[in-house]
């Protein structure tokens, strides 16, 4: 999925193969089919824990700006182009019906 | 070698001493009867399915990520499916290290569907009478032959781990060209360790280090490695490398990772730093894994240790050729922090192999010059006693 498909109402859950861990304060994940490592920043991990397979990224977004006192719009770009990146590595996957 | 992401990882749980790596006994019971073993194939009371579920949910709570099951034979444990789909709903990295001689094709789908990412699968030779001769099992290498080929078709990332010994010396050449046939990695592991008890009976079985020298020139080992992709570049939120588990050097002048981000836990509850390092440090029957893992003396005193303090070996001009255990100082040479003959033995192997002219360890160093010193002292004090 790429930045221009997604948007604020885009759905996305976690991809349920991976292993993944909050190591003080930041996500690791990898995946059993490449064994690709990454890792996630903060403001990424805090994304991440976020993602539910049920809360739109425009929510998502709301939540963060409220809890780092950061303007919602900023944000709102970030968190989508952080959601195409990880579903573009498999790692989140758009629930169904969403492109 | 550790890729950056890795690195850091590394770094950062050892800094903050969160057990990363954990290596789990579900078992020392065993189907094969493998000559070099360390350990005993009895059961004195292994955890039930309740206790490892319960270890696992404070595993998960302590941090640690990357989980390895091994034994024994992990198999073995009729319960084994349930302890696996338990660890991967906790999301742990998954890890095995089996014979495979009970993996048949279902099984194989099963580990599949279950997430398990790596198999590690100890091959001894590809010829059928070296490797059951090490066993002690007929037909145990066509059967793990055919479980490595159903966990390949399933997609599943295979390891072949060869100890290499007297017995099979003669056979790397034939593991790397089945390892290349198989399209798996290989590693040859020269350890060859005394029994958990003390029993050093195995170490008859070593190969001496002249006779591995054209193994260590021509394909290198233990660490020796293939990854599953090519690395990735980092970006700014997210970094992303493949990965074939804990690797690297990140531990600066720490002796290694023991006690630092890893520990290893006995099919009884047991943890030690590692399963090479027998210091007793707690039972989880009797405390919780962080209990232990914060509160341990013998943890405390393993993480307090530094490669500077080790008074011989921090000396010696061959160090980097060392590939140098805690475990194996303490268990062959009786002194953690001490140096011991097969450390010294291929050190010098190596050196010489690199191009040093004469590489002789501190160690050897420091004894013949005793020696030397001992025999003009014997031959002073017969002159003195002559002239007495």
């Amino acid at each position: 999925m790429t930045v221009s498909q997604v948007n604020s109402s885009s759905i996305f859950r976690r991809n349920p193969k991976l292993a993944w861990r909050e190591i003080d304060g930041e996500v690791v994940i990898i995946s059993p089919d490449d064994s690709i490592l990454h890792e996630l920043n903060e403001t990424a991990s805090a994304v991440w824990h976020r993602i539910d397979g049920e809360s739109g990224l425009g929510d998502i977004a709301k939540s963060l700006a409220e809890d780092y006192g950061a303007p919602i719009e900023t944000v709102r770009a970030d968190v989508e182009e952080l959601a195409a990146d990880l579903s573009a590595k498999n790692l989140l996957l758009a629930r169904e019906g969403e492109a | 070698m550790a890729t950056p992401v890795m690195d850091r990882l590394i770094r950062r749980t050892v800094a903050s001493a969160v057990p990363l790596n954990i290596h789990f006994d579900l078992t020392y019971r065993c189907n094969e009867r493998c000559v070099h073993c360390y350990l005993d194939h009895e059961d004195h009371g292994e955890l039930t399915t309740c206790e490892v579920l319960e270890i696992l949910n404070q595993l998960a709570e302590a941090g640690s990520f990357f989980l390895t099951f091994s034994g024994g034979e992990i198999f073995l444990r009729k319960d084994l499916m349930i302890i696996l789909e338990h660890a991967r709903r906790l999301g742990f990295d998954l890890s095995l290290k089996t014979n495979a001689l009970l993996v048949d094709a279902e099984r194989a789908r099963q580990l599949r569907a279950l997430g398990v990412r790596r198999i590690q699968v100890s091959i001894y030779s590809a010829d059928p009478a070296v490797h059951d001769e090490i066993t002690k099992v007929r037909g145990s290498l066509e059967r793990s032959l055919a479980a490595i080929r159903f966990l390949k078709s399933e997609g599943l990332m295979v390891k072949i781990a060869c100890p290499l010994m007297k017995q099979n010396l003669a056979s790397y050449e034939q593991v790397f060209r089945l390892a290349k046939e198989l399209d798996v990695p290989y590693v040859f592991d020269l350890t060859i360790t005394p029994k958990l008890d003390g029993d050093t009976s195995p170490l008859a079985h070593r190969a001496a280090g002249s006779e591995l020298l054209p193994i260590i020139q021509s394909r290198g080992c233990a660490d020796d490695t293939r990854p599953a992709s090519p690395p990735r570049i980092d970006e700014d939120s997210i970094a992303s490398v493949s990965s074939s588990g804990i690797e690297g050097s990140a531990y600066d002048n720490r002796l290694c990772s023991a006690g630092h981000n890893s520990c290893y836990i006995s099919p009884y509850g047991d943890v030690f730093p590692c399963v090479q390092l027998p210091v007793p440090s707690g039972n989880l029957r009797r405390q919780s894994f962080l209990e232990i893992w914060e509160r341990s003396s013998g943890l405390k005193k393993i993480r307090s240790l530094r490669e500077s303090q080790l008074r011989i070996c921090s000396t010696c001009e061959i160090r980097r050729f060392c590939e140098r255990c805690p475990g194996l100082a303490m268990m062959e040479g009786n002194d953690l922090m001490g140096p011991y003959e097969r450390a010294c033995e291929l050190a010098e192997l190596k050196a010489q192999q690199a191009g040093l002219a004469n590489p002789v360890s501190a160690w050897h160093r420091g004894l013949a010059g005793r020696g030397a010193r001992e025999a003009a002292h014997s031959s002073l004090s017969s002159s003195e006693s002559l002239a007495q």
